[in-house]
């Protein structure tokens, strides 16, 4: 896959989209595994927007690209915000609680951990690199 | 995001086509306002959405506070398996009526 580069703003999140679709297609995933690795790489592709750039006025990019090998899908988002590691952050604890009782927010990277097989996170010069890690299914 | 608006004496119908994402959210929320000054049960008919993110459900969130402490409630029409399933494992599935299509819904 050609990797991808795109304005860190919320109107790239289409082309976000397309391009997991695009890794997915050719790494033969099913659609509903395909949709859900959309809903991980949206999630966190949108947190870097709204948190790591625009709440700290910065301006910046999402760094798409995708590594395919005969075991899994290894697709990257990295950005050049402060560093900052999500995988380290507690899952939400009162999913069953009334709506009334939530609290707003977590529930992204909750969404992401739970949609594909890895979420691993480094640090790599100036930039955070989110990997979502999709198993291939083995050869009939 | 397309949205229409359909109003009713006891109800509205509200019929989305797109995906409800971080972009689209605020849009969807900010078409829902003047809606819920004027009544107490919404219908969201959900059938052309593919696509919702935790920002659908951050709406969604917000759209049962509201209604229930007007005694009131939101109505989910023809969610796909995925959005089913984002909503199944956040929690956010028990608190809402649920049905496949417009013609299954009792007013």
């Amino acid at each position: 896959m050609t990797p991808l580069v795109l304005p860190g703003r919320l109107e790239s999140l289409e082309q976000v989209a397309e391009f997991v679709h695009a890794a997915a297609r050719e790494a033969q995933l099913t659609d509903k595994v395909a949709n859900r690795l959309q809903l991980a790489v949206d999630e966190v592709a949108t947190n870097v927007v709204m948190h790591a750039y625009q709440e700290k006025g910065r301006d910046g990019e999402l760094y798409l690209a995708a590594d395919i090998d005969a075991g899994a899908l290894r697709l990257h988002v990295e950005d050049t915000g402060e560093a900052y590691d999500p995988t380290t952050r507690p899952d939400p604890t009162n999913l069953d609680a009334p709506l009334e009782e939530r609290e707003i927010g977590g529930l992204g990277l909750f969404l992401a951990r739970r949609s594909v097989d890895e979420l691993l996170y480094s640090r790599r010069g100036d930039r955070n690199r989110m990997t979502f890690v999709v198993n291939r299914p083995a050869p009939a | 995001m397309k949205i229409d608006i359909a109003r009713h004496p006891t109800h509205a119908i509200v019929t989305f086509d797109g995906a409800i994402d971080g972009k689209t959210a605020p849009e969807v929320q900010a078409a829902l306002a003047p809606v819920l000054g004027e009544c107490s049960v919404l219908v969201l008919d959900l059938t052309r959405v593919g696509y919702m993110s935790s920002a659908g459900l951050r709406v969604l969130l917000l759209l049962h506070r509201q209604l229930t402490a007007k005694k009131g409630k939101a109505i989910l029409v023809g969610l796909a398996e995925n959005l089913t399933e984002t909503m199944r494992i956040t929690g956010f599935l028990q608190f809402f009526e649920t049905h496949a299509t417009l013609a299954e819904v009792k007013l």
